[in-house]
C-alpha cells in the first residue's frame, strides 16, 4: 500500500532528524575544534590545529586530565565492586528489609545532581574530607554504583538457578564457587559495568565542581572556561572528552552484548 | 545383611507452614538402583535435595554410611547430582566441566585432565572435549553432565529427572546407558522421576511418593502386581480398578459386588468382612478377551473404544454398559487373531488369583 | 539453601551484604540527612553554625522570588516533559513497530552514547549554534531569514532540556512499546480499528506504565538541571537549581540552599509517587 510506504519514509526521516538533533552538538564541536575563527559561524574559517596545540600545552588541562583519569578508574573499581556485592545479595538471598536495602543503592540517580552536590559538599566539609581527589571518587561511586548493580543483576538473571548449587554439590565451598563460577559467569557484565561507571564519572561535572575544590577534573575545567568568554579551546577539550566517553560507552555495550554475538545460552 | 548405605530416619521437611515431606522412613542399599517416583509436588525432589545437603531436614536424621549428615554442608558431601536442567557451566568447555569437581577437591592438573578425558571417552563424547558446551546437542550435554558426576567416583549418584528434557528416542537409549553404567560400576543410583515407565524400566526398587509420604516401596514387579493402595494403583496405570461392597466371605476368597458385576477376589494380605467397601486391581495384561461369553469365573462384557500401539504391545480401551473403563494389554500378534473393530462387543475375563485387593488409604 | 544452625554468623553472606550498607550509609544517607539538618543551621558572619532554628525556612518561603522560581521551575519542567514525550513518540513508535529488530538495537546502541557523554559540552555547542551570530542564524540568513534571538529565552532552555532528556525518553518509550503484546494490536485492527485510533485506543493504554515512567524521569531530569536554564536560558527567570547554585557558590548560604533543595526533593517525591500510582493503577473492578 502506497500510504504505508509513504508513512514509513516519513517516519524514517523523522527518526533521522531526531538523531541529527541529538548528535549535532557533538559533531559541531568536533568540526569547529579545527576551525580558525574565534567565534564559530557560517561560513567556516580556515582549518587549524591551534586550539589543540593550545590545550596540549596547558599544564592545567593536563593536570585536570590526569585527575579525571584517576577519578574515573577508581570510581569504576569501587562502584563495580559495590554493584556486584549488592546484585549478588539481591540474587541469592531473601531477607527482611530487602526493599530499603535496594533503595539504598538505587535512589541516588533519582535525586537531582545539584542537590547531591550540595549535600556532598556540606557533609564532606563537616567530616573534613572535602576538596580532595578522593572526595570526588567517593561521590562518584555513590552515583554510579546503581548502574553497575543493574548491569550485573541483569546478567545474574540469565544464570541457571541451579548453577551455584551444582558447584557446591561438586565440592566447591561458597567462596570457591564465587571465585570459579559466579565471577567467571558475570565477567562480561563486570567489564561492562567498569566501562559504564567510568564513562558516567568521566563526564560528571556538577558534583565534581562542588566537591573538588582545587583538584579539578576535566569537566570542571570545561565549566570554568564556559563561564567565561567564548573560547574555542572548549571544542578541542570537548572533542577529546567526547571521544573518550564514546569509546567507554561503546565498549560497555559491546561487552554486554558480546554473548549474543557468540551463541545462545546453552 | 549388609548395613544400608543411606537411612532416612523419621525425616520431615517443612518450608514455613508448607509441609513438603511428612514422614520418610526408608533405607537405600549399597549398589542398588533406586527410583523415587511420584506426581509433581509429592516431595521427591525435596527428598533428593536433602540427601545432597541442599536442604536440611526439619526433623529427623539422614545417615550416610552410618554417619549423621544433617549438619554436613553440601560441598563436604560426596553425593554428586545430575540436575534436571543439567546445570553445566556455560563458560567452560566439556572437559573443564568434567574436571570441575576434581578441581574443587584439589586434584592436580595432569591427573584431572587424564581422568576427565577417560570419562568423556567412556561416555562416547571424547571428540567434544574442548568444545564450548553451547555447541553440543541435548544428548551430548546429558553425557557431559553424567561424566562430570561420575569422574568423582562417588559411592552414590543422585539423578533429578535427568531425561525429562530429551527427545523420546534419546530417552530410551539413555535409559539403557544408565542401567548398564550402574551395573558396571556398582554405584548406588538414586533416581527421581515422575515417569512410571522410566522408573520401572531401570530400577531395582521403587519408592512411590504421594503428598509428602511414601505410598509404597518395592520392586517394580511387586508394585505393579500388588499395589498397596488406590493411589499407587492409579499412578502405576495400565490396570483395572474396581470398587464395591463385600457381599460374602469364604475361606481364602471373597465376593465383591460392584456396579459392573460381582467378582471373586483372593484374600492374600487383607482380611475382608461382609458389608465392607473394598477395591481391587487387575493388571491389564492379565485380562483375557473373547468373542463368546466365557463359561464361568470373573467376566465383564465391554465395547471396544480404542487401541493404542507402543512397539509390539497394544492396549485396548473398553467400556462396559455402566460406563466403567477397562484396559487390556497384549501382544499385537495376539490381537490380530481377533480382527476387532471399534464398537465391537467383547467378553473380558480373568483368573481370581490375578486380582489384588487394595488397602483402603 | 542449606539451613544453618542459628548461632553461627554467616560470614559469607555478610561479606556481600554489608559493603553497600556501610558505604551508602556514610556517603549517601549521611549527606542527605545532614542536608536536612543543615536547613535549620544559622550563618553568622559568613560562618555556618549548627543550630535548630526555623529562620531559613521562614525567610525563604516568604520570599516572592522563591515562589516565582518554584512555579516557574514546575512550569518549564512540565513543558519540557510534554515536549520531550511528544517529540519522542513518533520516533519511538517507528522504532518499536516499523523497524527491524536489528535496526532497533542499533538505534538504541547509538542513543545510549549521547546519554552518557558530556552534557556540558553539548550545551556549549548549542550556545554557539543558537547565538545571534551563530551557525543557525548564519544558515538562515542565506535564505533571508532572521537573525533570531534564541538564547536567553524559554526556547533556549527547552532546547537544552531536549538535549538532556530526548535520548532517554526515546529509549524508554521504545522499550515500553516494543514489549507490548503485538497480537492485541492485530486483534484491534481485525475488529476494524483504524491505524490512528489503534495508537490511542490500544498502544498507549498497553504501554501506559512504561510511558508514565519515561515522563517521570524526564520531569525529574528537567526539574533538577541547572545547565540548560543557566547557559541557554540566560537565567532570565531563575529556576530552583539555579537558586541553589547562586546561594551556595556566591552566597555561601548553605542552609538556605538546603531549604530549596528539600522543597525540590519533596516536590519530586510527590510527582514520582503520584506518577507511579497512576502507572500501576488498575481500572476499577479489574483484578
Amino acid at each position: 500500500m502506497n500510504a504505508n510506504r509513504t508513512l514509513n519514509v516519513i517516519l524514517g526521516i523523522y527518526v533521522a532528524l531526531i538523531f541529527a538533533f541529538v548528535f549535532a552538538p557533538i559533531i559541531f564541536s568536533m568540526i569547529f575544534s579545527f576551525n580558525s575563527q574565534r567565534f564559530p559561524t557560517i561560513p567556516l574559517g580556515n582549518f587549524t590545529t591551534e586550539w589543540y596545540v593550545k590545550i596540549l600545552n596547558d599544564p592545567d588541562v593536563w593536570e585536570a586530565a590526569w585527575n579525571s583519569l584517576v577519578v574515573c578508574t577508581s570510581t569504576a573499581l569501587i562502584a563495580t565492586f559495590l554493584g556486584f556485592c549488592t546484585a549478588y545479595s539481591d540474587f541469592r538471598y531473601n531477607f527482611r528489609f530487602k526493599g530499603p536495602y535496594l533503595a539504598l543503592i538505587l535512589l541516588p540517580p533519582t535525586i537531582p545532581l545539584i542537590i547531591v552536590a550540595l549535600a556532598m559538599l556540606a557533609w564532606f566539609s563537616k567530616i573534613g574530607m572535602s576538596g580532595q581527589i578522593y572526595s570526588i571518587i567517593i561521590a562518584h561511586s555513590v552515583l554510579t554504583a546503581p548502574f553497575a548493580m543493574a548491569v550485573i543483576r541483569l546478567r545474574l538473571n540469565q544464570m541457571d538457578p541451579d548453577l551455584e548449587a551444582a558447584a557446591w554439590n561438586l565440592g566447591g565451598s561458597e567462596w570457591a564457587t564465587m571465585r570459579h563460577v559466579i565471577v567467571p559467569f558475570c565477567k562480561p557484565a563486570i567489564a561492562s559495568a567498569l566501562f559504564l561507571t567510568a564513562a558516567v564519572s568521566f563526564d560528571e561535572f556538577a558534583v565534581s565542581w562542588f566537591v573538588s575544590g582545587l583538584n579539578k577534573t576535566l569537566p570542571v575545567i570545561i565549566l570554568e572556561i564556559v563561564q567565561g568568554n567564548i573560547d574555542p579551546q572548549v571544542n578541542a577539550i570537548g572533542t577529546f572528552v567526547f571521544l573518550i566517553s564514546i569509546t567507554l560507552v561503546v565498549l560497555a555495550q559491546v561487552f554486554l552484548f558480546s554473548r549474543q554475538l557468540k551463541s545462545i545460552r546453552p | 545383611m549388609t548395613e544400608p548405605l543411606v537411612v532416612f530416619d523419621k525425616v520431615r521437611k517443612h518450608f514455613g507452614s508448607f509441609v513438603a515431606v511428612k514422614e520418610m522412613d526408608f533405607e537405600i542399599h549399597e549398589g542398588e538402583f533406586l527410583a523415587i517416583m511420584g506426581p509433581s509436588g509429592c516431595g521427591k525432589t525435596t527428598t533428593l535435595r536433602m540427601l545432597a545437603g541442599l536442604e536440611a531436614p526439619s526433623i529427623g536424621e539422614i545417615r550416610l554410611g552410618g554417619k549423621v549428615m544433617n549438619d554436613v554442608r553440601p560441598h563436604e558431601r560426596d553425593t554428586p547430582l545430575v540436575w534436571q536442567s543439567l546445570a553445566l557451566f556455560p563458560f567452560l568447555s566439556a572437559r573443564e566441566n568434567v574436571e570441575f569437581g576434581l578441581k574443587m577437591r584439589g586434584v592436580d592438573k595432569t591427573e584431572r585432565k587424564e581422568r576427565a578425558l577417560k570419562w568423556l571417552d567412556k561416555m562416547g563424547i571424547l571428540e567434544f572435549a574442548d568444545r564450548d558446551i553451547s555447541t553440543l546437542s541435548g544428548g551430548q550435554k546429558q553425557r557431559v553432565a553424567l561424566a562430570r558426576s561420575l569422574v568423582m567416583e562417588p559411592q552414590i549418584l543422585l539423578l533429578d529427572e535427568p531425561l525429562s528434557a530429551l527427545d523420546a528416542h534419546l530417552v530410551i537409549r539413555m535409559q539403557a546407558v544408565l542401567t548398564d553404567l550402574q551395573r558396571e560400576l556398582g554405584i548406588t543410583f538414586v533416581y527421581v522421576t515422575h515417569s512410571q515407565s522410566e522408573a520401572f524400566a531401570m530400577a531395582d526398587r521403587v519408592v512411590i511418593m504421594g503428598n509428602g509420604e511414601i505410598a509404597q516401596i518395592g520392586t517394580p514387579k511387586d508394585i505393579y502386581r500388588e499395589p498397596a493402595n488406590q493411589f499407587v494403583a492409579e499412578f502405576v496405570g495400565r490396570n483395572n480398578i474396581l470398587s464395591g461392597t463385600v457381599a460374602s466371605v469364604a475361606k481364602d476368597t471373597a465376593q465383591i459386588s460392584t456396579p459392573s458385576g460381582d467378582f471373586t477376589v483372593p484374600m492374600n494380605d487383607v482380611t475382608l468382612t461382609n458389608g465392607q467397601s473394598a477395591s481391587f486391581v487387575i493388571s491389564a495384561d492379565l485380562v483375557h478377551i473373547a468373542r463368546d461369553k466365557p463359561k464361568g469365573g470373573n467376566m465383564a462384557q465391554c465395547k471396544l473404544i480404542s487401541e493404542e500401539f507402543v512397539g509390539s504391545m497394544v492396549t485396548l480401551f473398553l467400556e462396559d454398559a455402566q460406563g466403567h473403563e477397562f484396559k487390556v494389554q497384549m501382544q499385537e500378534r495376539e490381537l490380530s487373531k481377533f480382527d476387532l473393530k471399534g464398537g465391537d462387543q467383547i467378553w473380558l475375563s480373568w483368573d481370581t488369583q490375578s486380582a489384588h485387593v487394595l488397602n483402603e488409604s | 539453601m542449606p539451613s544453618k544452625p542459628r548461632k553461627n554468623i554467616d560470614l559469607y553472606a555478610l561479606t556481600w551484604r554489608l559493603p553497600i550498607i556501610i558505604w551508602q550509609g556514610i556517603f549517601f544517607v549521611g549527606p542527605v540527612l545532614f542536608m536536612l539538618a543543615m536547613s535549620f543551621f544559622l550563618v553568622v558572619n559568613y560562618r555556618m553554625t549548627e543550630a535548630f532554628e526555623f529562620v531559613n525556612w521562614t525567610k525563604m518561603l516568604s520570599r516572592g522570588y522563591f515562589w516565582d522560581s518554584y512555579w516557574y521551575t514546575i512550569f518549564i519542567a512540565s513543558v519540557s516533559t510534554i515536549c520531550a514525550m511528544c517529540i519522542a513518540f513518533p520516533a519511538a513508535y517507528a522504532l518499536a513497530f516499523r523497524a527491524s529488530e536489528s535496526t532497533r538495537r542499533w538505534a538504541i546502541f547509538l542513543l545510549i552514547i549521547p546519554f552518557f557523554t558530556s552534557y556540558l559540552v553539548r550545551t556549549f555547542s548549542w550556545f554557539v549554534i543558537l547565538s545571534k551570530s551563530g551557525v543557525l542564524n548564519g544558515l538562515l540568513s542565506n535564505f533571508g531569514l532572521g537573525p533570531y534571538t534564541m538564547l536567553n529565552t524559554n526556547f533556549g532552555t527547552l532546547v537544552g532540556y531536549m538535549t538532556l532528556t530526548l535520548p532517554l525518553v526515546v529509549i524508554l518509550q521504545t522499550f515500553s512499546m516494543a514489549n507490548i503484546d503485538k497480537t492485541l494490536i492485530e486483534a484491534a485492527r481485525n475488529l476494524g480499528c483504524k491505524s490512528f485510533a489503534v495508537i490511542w485506543q490500544v498502544i498507549i493504554p498497553l504501554a501506559k506504565t512504561g510511558l508514565i515512567i519515561a515522563a517521570i524521569f524526564c520531569f525529574i531530569l528537567s526539574f533538577g538541571d541547572f545547565v540548560a536554564p543557566f547557559y541557554l536560558g540566560g537565567s532570565q527567570e531563575p529556576t530552583l537549581p539555579i537558586l541553589i547554585l547562586d546561594t551556595t557558590k556566591s552566597g555561601q548560604q548553605w542552609p538556605r540552599a538546603a531549604v530549596v533543595a528539600i522543597m525540590m526533593m519533596g516536590t519530586l517525591f510527590v510527582v514520582a509517587f503520584g506518577g507511579i500510582a497512576l502507572a500501576y493503577r488498575k481500572r476499577k473492578g479489574a483484578k
